[in-house]
């Protein structure tokens, strides 16, 4: 599961008022190679959620993202889209679990797969 | 389940069964339930139609779509992904009409084959099939497992989503709605939905007759409301429904619609002296407007081999077999679609409005954009 889905995916247990972002447990990482795509990326910055990336990706070990929310301007940057590529694709969270933040339901990421399907008394 | 009677060629649909299913999906769906018995139960809690209970139930699964849906396709995942990669050319037109960079969720991808194939747009395929969703990660797709009817994804993150087959797997109107909800919840305002559903106006009419039609009163029984949940086991009976001889099957593709009607009723006409005390319940007026089906897969005995969950499918009574097609027989449940009802469940949709609609390969599609 690479961040990018990370920063879609919310828990959606019945009764849960705010199920994201997820929190990351980690048993193994990965890091795999992806093409940079600028115009992709762009893209998708106004759609990510600044602080729930940044907090996956230390989770994940990598810790040169920008702290704060950055605006806009930074995508003329070819470093920071460099990081930021890097953190949304290329992190690759291969097993462990992500957690809902309201009632700590576990949900298992096997072989890079999130489970995220819910219990009979969960729906 | 299913027993077949290869001298009337026939089948016999043991409803008891299907009814002992709903009892068990109610209960299990409805933690309501009275302490002193089933029969305490009310309708209103059932699956389907009314409001109190559509908050409580639409998100569960019913047992038929557990054991008649997911349990098949786990079962046959490798030979459906072998058999299924022709992909629709509207859906490729759809898709390769987006503009580059797009974000396209597919709910229910099965084996994901229109996963990548607009190769400037990134997807984000989810099934509730674990096997199926192993094997569009094998090919390397970005995957989870998840229910169309309740998807996990944060509201309007993607640019476009896609039902692809999937609705007529839903056996509640509550539920076919539910999922469309989702496909416009989870995208952009003005981010486009399509969605495809098998029709029950079938291009290839002999096709048909190869499914097992279910009837409107047991189908009711466990999906819809008004319905009693329990009845008396003295109300057991056996339904026999024909499937036509296949030596028929070329004629059949040139005949109307009511003429296989005809075809049909004087079948059954014929095996009911054969079946000692079977009643027959479909009638030529149901027949027409025949939704609910059990849609047969054959899984070939070479195939089931190598696989231990067609062992276990057979012993408990989710497969048969069948030695004349030397393959083991599932059955998969289907809501056809009849003309204008994806247009109907669509209307009511406050936030989206219809943008194309079209018949495309005996199958009902509808395109739609997010207003707000």
């Amino acid at each position: 599961m690479r961040l990018l889905i990370h920063n879609m995916l919310s828990s959606n247990i019945k009764g849960v008022i705010n199920g994201f972002p997820l929190r990351i447990e980690v048993d193994k990482v990965e890091e795999k190679q992806v093409d940079f795509d600028a115009a992709f990326l762009r893209k998708m910055f106004h759609k990510i959620e600044w602080k729930a990336l940044l907090d996956a990706a230390l989770t994940l070990g990598y810790a040169e993202l920008p702290e704060e929310a950055p605006d806009s301007s930074v995508l003329e940057s070819d470093e920071f889209l460099q990081k930021f590529h890097h953190a949304l694709l290329e992190l690759d969270l291969e097993e462990g679990a992500l957690v809902c933040p309201e009632t700590g339901r576990k949900f298992p990421v096997t072989k890079g797969i999130p489970n995220m399907l819910l219990h009979e008394d969960e729906v | 389940m299913v027993l077949v009677l290869p001298q009337a060629r026939s089948h016999l649909v043991i409803f008891n069964i299907m009814r002992e299913l709903k009892v068990k999906g109610c209960s299990g769906m409805c933690t309501r339930a009275s302490s002193d018995g089933e029969s305490h139960i009310k309708h209103s809690e059932l699956v389907g139609g009314d409001e109190t209970c559509s908050s409580l139930c639409v998100h569960s699964t019913p047992e038929i779509e557990k054991k008649y849906v997911h349990r098949v396709y786990d079962a046959i995942a490798p030979h459906f992904s072998a058999t299924r990669f022709a992909k629709w050319p509207k859906v490729a037109t759809f898709l390769n009409s987006l503009p580059s960079g797009s974000l396209i969720l597919d709910a229910g991808c099965g084996n994901g084959k229109y996963l990548g194939l607009n190769p400037d747009c990134f997807f984000i395929g989810c099934d509730i099939s674990d096997p199926l969703i192993k094997i569009c990660a094998d090919r390397g797709h970005e995957v989870l497992v998840a229910d169309a009817v309740n998807l996990p994804y944060r509201t309007g993150f993607g640019d476009a989503s896609i039902s692809i087959a999937v609705l007529h797997h839903l056996s509640t109107e509550n539920r076919r709605k539910k999922a469309v909800e989702e496909l416009i919840r989870v995208v952009k305002k003005g981010g486009l939905v399509l969605i495809t559903v098998w029709a029950a106006e079938q291009e290839d009419r002999s096709l048909v007759t190869k499914w097992t039609p279910l009837a409107q009163k047991y189908v009711k029984e466990w999906t819809g409301p008004g319905s009693p949940c329990v009845r008396s086991p003295s109300s057991l009976t056996l339904q026999s429904i024909p499937e036509a001889e296949e030596s028929n099957s070329k004629e059949q593709l040139e005949d109307t619609n009511e003429s296989l009607n005809e075809k049909l009723e004087e079948t059954m006409h014929l095996s009911s002296r054969d079946q000692d005390g079977s009643v027959f319940l479909i009638d030529a007026e149901d027949n027409k407007k025949q939704q609910e089906y059990f849609v047969p897969w054959h899984l070939p005995y070479h195939r089931a081999e190598v696989s231990g969950a067609s062992a276990s499918a057979l012993a408990s009574g989710l497969a048969r077999k069948d030695d004349k097609k030397g393959a083991v027989v599932y059955d998969r449940y289907y809501h056809v679609f009849s003309e204008g009802e994806l247009a109907r469940l669509v209307s009511g949709m406050r936030n989206a409005v219809v943008v194309d609609q079209f018949f495309d390969k005996s199958n009902w599609c509808i395109i739609l954009e997010k207003t707000s």
